[in-house]
């Protein structure tokens, strides 16, 4: 369990700290990080026996978790066959990920899925139309997770540039969240990055940072459902 | 009819509903705004906070028991001309049996990066009001008491035979709000 500190990330998303105002009707939460520049270890002998993985390349995932006025994730979706033959949970639920990326609603979406973090700015995007959000809808719980870090000794301290931030409809940037790798990170293979959440009214914005060692959003969904 | 305190003063609370209010003016110098901020620890025997909801400051305004309520923060001192910037409100009727303490602290949010002490910043205060009719009970001129400090420990609450009673500390440390935490919250600190 932690406690944050960071301060200065909770806004409320009609305004910001300058008092400017925000086209709300649809706010993009991006996710950028970029691939860390490892000194050259063991040359040639290092390429030639190196993992399948390149060295410094990593998959993180963004994921949005829509939360009812308990808190909880109320529709788990339904399990539907891959072609291979491979059962796959929580397709069409409230939980917008790599592998249902379109809520039923279609009112939150993930762009696409971006394996290597290669580009500049948002290399993954979750666009949610906040106004056309259905009112049972009190709570939206982003997190990012580094797809198999455990099984590749992958975690958040080796991660560099990472950040999440929020983007009205004009493309105005409402907040950032930088995330450089450091030591309180090490070991840890996903984050609770950030939340949107409704209070008198408005939809306010909190950056959150909290980082789990688990590199699924499983485990932090299981806390949050009714079953 | 504001009494100053003394270190280690006592005084009883026969009250249910007072405030913690902290006050400061805006920097007018060029260089970064003074954020200054008050926060609450509620200690239970091991003098530790029984769940991390019990530690009210900027990013958790309320306590779990509705006991504390904090108006959130004031990153300038411009929230009011001369009053306080900051209050923690407090309904002692409603504290968590496990609580047995409350805990007081003001610090300054990002004082060594910004190279800043209660010295610099103007007119700044902490201080206990009665809810009931206004009347200040105690209060700290930061400023004077804690001049090269940048953080202070202002005082507690603590029931005695059922009563709550107000003892004023007044202690100062080049320390930040993680210092403070770390002494009451055994998991881990995000800074």
């Amino acid at each position: 369990m932690a406690i944050n500190l960071v301060k200065g990330q909770t806004i409320d998303l009609r305004k910001n700290d300058k008092g400017e105002e925000f086209d709300l009707s649809t706010v993009t939460v991006g996710l950028g990080w970029d691939v860390r520049q490892k000194k050259s270890e063991g040359g040639f002998f290092g390429k030639l026996f190196g993992g399948d993985k390149k060295e410094g390349e990593y998959d993180l995932d963004a994921v949005a978790m829509l939360l009812d006025s308990n808190g909880k994730v109320a529709n788990l979706g339904r399990s539907v066959q891959t072609r291979d033959g491979r059962s796959m949970g929580l397709y069409e639920s409230d939980v917008v990920f790599f592998n249902s990326m379109k809520h039923p609603s279609g009112h939150i979406w993930l762009t696409g899925d971006n394996r290597t973090g290669a580009g500049d700015g948002d290399d993954e995007q979750i666009i949610i139309k906040l106004d056309q959000l259905d009112q049972r809808y009190d709570k939206i719980l982003f997190m990012v997770t580094i797809y198999q870090g455990r099984t590749n000794n992958q975690h958040f301290g080796m991660i560099e540039n990472a950040f999440i931030r929020a983007v009205d409809r004009n493309g105005k940037e409402i907040a950032r969240f930088s995330l450089s790798g450091d030591s309180t990170y090490n070991g840890m293979c996903s984050m609770t990055f950030a939340e949107i959440y409704r209070k008198d009214g408005a939809w306010k914005f909190r950056a959150l940072g909290n980082p789990h060692q688990s590199d699924s959003f499983i485990d932090e969904l299981k806390k949050l459902t009714y079953s | 009819m504001a009494i100053n305190l003394q270190k280690g003063q006592r005084i009883d609370i026969g009250l249910s509903s007072i405030s913690v209010g902290l006050g400061w003016e805006p920097n007018e110098g060029t260089s970064a705004a003074f954020d200054l901020d008050a926060s609450a620890f509620m200690i239970d025997d091991n003098r530790l906070i029984p769940e991390e909801g019990f530690f009210v400051f900027y990013g958790n305004v309320d306590s779990p028991d509705s006991a504390l309520h904090h108006t959130g923060d004031d990153p300038t001192g411009g929230n009011s001309d001369g009053g306080d910037d900051e209050t923690i409100m407090v309904d002692l009727t409603k504290v968590d049996p496990r609580v047995k303490e409350i805990l007081f602290v003001v610090t300054i949010h990002d004082a060594i990066a910004r190279r800043q002490n209660f010295g610099q910043v103007r007119d700044s205060y902490i201080r206990i009001v009665d809810n009931a009719n206004s009347q200040e009970i105690a209060k700290y001129e930061l400023g004077e008491d804690f001049s090269i400090e940048t953080g202070v420990e202002f005082g507690r609450l603590y029931v005695k035979e059922g009563k709550w009673k107000f003892e004023a500390s007044g202690k100062g440390y080049k320390e930040d709000l993680s210092f403070f935490l770390s002494k009451y919250f055994k998991g881990q600190i995000i800074k």
